[in-house]
């Protein structure tokens, strides 16, 4: 258990989490440039849970919206901001427990971090607005439920189903991808059990 | 380099206060009318921070921001007036579409939350300085790393979207098509954000050993270059806010009382 939530708190892990809200940020703005109908806001969130652990990866998630909602003004983030924070911590003890190894558990991991996100993010919708979630594909799924008279919750628990774990699943297979690809010196600064070797 | 903030230093008295003040207006702009539940407290909020963004000549700033979430507020009229569980009685028709008198009080109740909350929202964000607020926080005894972090979100965003450009750029010289259909554009996200993660990703090893360099993790008592007293205006206002909250939950209990 100690050794899932161990973290190793320097300068290294400091400057990890604003690069990491800079992916996020990118994400977001290359998929609204490609009109990709997904958010992709996560990458980075994703990234910083792997490499730094699930703290890392819930401060990464909880500070993104943070900076969003307060500071640039889309602050209807902020109230995301608990969902950002599951993802980043479930991805980071998915990945602790080894599955970011292989290509098919990453998926799974996947289906984890989109799951913790529809099941933080249901709630919040139905308080806030109503059930709905604003991706046009999702509220025509949940406009279909409450025309069936079906409960709120239940239309609005599909409606983040349909569009959340898609877009965690893409997410993790980029993240994926580019974990492969870097460098040890850079993945050894991160290892919190990593054990310093004296020569003298 | 553009700068990503909102923030317009108009010397006007709005952007003199104090940044916990106008945080202070926010939590009581959202928190009263909640406490309340009655709809002309959310629109004597929101009126009350359109006045307070006209008089500081923001609100033509702020426009795009609340412009921004009307799709939002348009589709949850629609589907609340048209599909709401609890719909009974018809309030007027356009058309083939028939709107309910539940739905529709139960959509306006939503959209005047989510106005208020954007309104009152853009008066801190248009006038204060997210520099200024990281100070005042690291003043009150928040962590320096976490005041790192937040200031250099604002380096680091427009550093990154340049690169971004960039990359854009050489990979369309080298006939990358960003334009078409779904599947041309989703084969182009890959080769467009991986090279900008992964130099951003390498960069902070440099930037990791500069700052350990300059001494970040020393455990000496930082000093600060601007010194920001409360004005009396704050102190005030600031008592106004917490008398306006204390009312709203001493009725909130009475209500709750038989």
């Amino acid at each position: 258990m100690k050794k899932i939530f161990s973290t190793k708190w320097n300068a290294a892990t400091v400057v990890l989490i604003p690069v990491c809200i800079g992916i996020n940020f990118l994400g977001k703005l290359f998929a609204s440039t490609l009109k990709l109908p997904l958010w992709l806001d996560s990458i980075g969130t994703c990234i910083g849970a792997i490499l730094g652990g699930p703290i890392i990866g819930g401060l990464c998630g909880a500070i993104n919206n943070l900076v969003y909602g307060l500071i640039i003004g889309d602050n209807i983030t902020i109230i995301y901001l608990f969902t950002s924070l599951g993802i980043g911590v479930a991805t980071g003890i998915m990945a602790r427990l080894g599955f970011m190894k292989t290509f098919l558990k990453s998926l799974l991991t996947a289906c984890v971090a989109g799951l913790v996100a529809v099941v933080i993010s249901t709630p919040l919708n139905v308080i806030f607005w109503g059930g709905t979630t604003g991706n046009v594909w999702g509220d025509a799924l949940f406009a279909y439920t409450q025309a069936n008279n079906m409960p709120v919750f239940l239309g609005s628990f599909l409606d983040e189903v349909v569009v959340d774990v898609p877009d965690k699943l893409i997410t993790l297979i980029i993240v994926y991808l580019i974990c492969l690809a870097l460098p040890k010196k850079l993945t050894s600064l991160y290892e919190a059990d990593a054990e310093i070797e004296r020569l003298d | 380099m553009k700068s990503i903030t909102l923030y317009v230093d108009n010397h006007t008295y709005l952007t003199g206060l104090h940044p916990y003040t106008k945080l202070f207006y926010v939590l009581t702009a959202i928190a009263v009318p909640l406490l309340c539940g009655r709809l002309w407290v959310f629109g004597a909020f929101i009126a009350a921070s359109i006045l307070m963004l006209i008089s500081a000549k923001l609100l033509r700033k702020a426009v795009p921001l609340i412009i921004f979430s009307f799709t939002i507020l348009i589709t949850i009229f629609l589907i609340h007036g048209l599909f709401y569980t609890r719909n009974e009685n018809p309030l007027f028709r356009i058309g083939p579409l028939l709107f309910y008198q539940e739905g529709v009080l139960y959509a306006v109740r939503i959209g005047l939350n989510i106005l208020n909350m954007l309104l009152s929202f853009a008066t801190f964000v248009l006038s204060t300085k997210p520099s200024d607020l990281v100070e005042e926080l690291e003043k009150s005894g928040f962590s320096k790393r976490f005041g790192y972090i937040i200031n250099s979100v604002f380096q680091i965003i427009p550093q990154m979207t340049g690169t971004m450009n960039t990359i854009m750029d050489a990979q369309r010289s080298r006939g990358m098509n960003t334009e078409g259909n779904l599947i041309v554009r989703a084969k182009a996200f890959i080769p467009l954000i991986s090279p900008v993660i992964m130099s951003s990703l390498i960069n902070t090893r440099e930037r990791a050993v500069a700052l350990e360099v300059r001494g970040f993790d020393s455990k000496e008592k930082k000093t600060f270059l601007y010194d920001r007293p409360k004005k009396k205006a704050d102190i005030t206002l600031i008592l106004f806010f917490a008398l306006l909250i204390i009312i709203a939950t001493v009725w909130r209990i009475t209500l709750w009382l038989p």
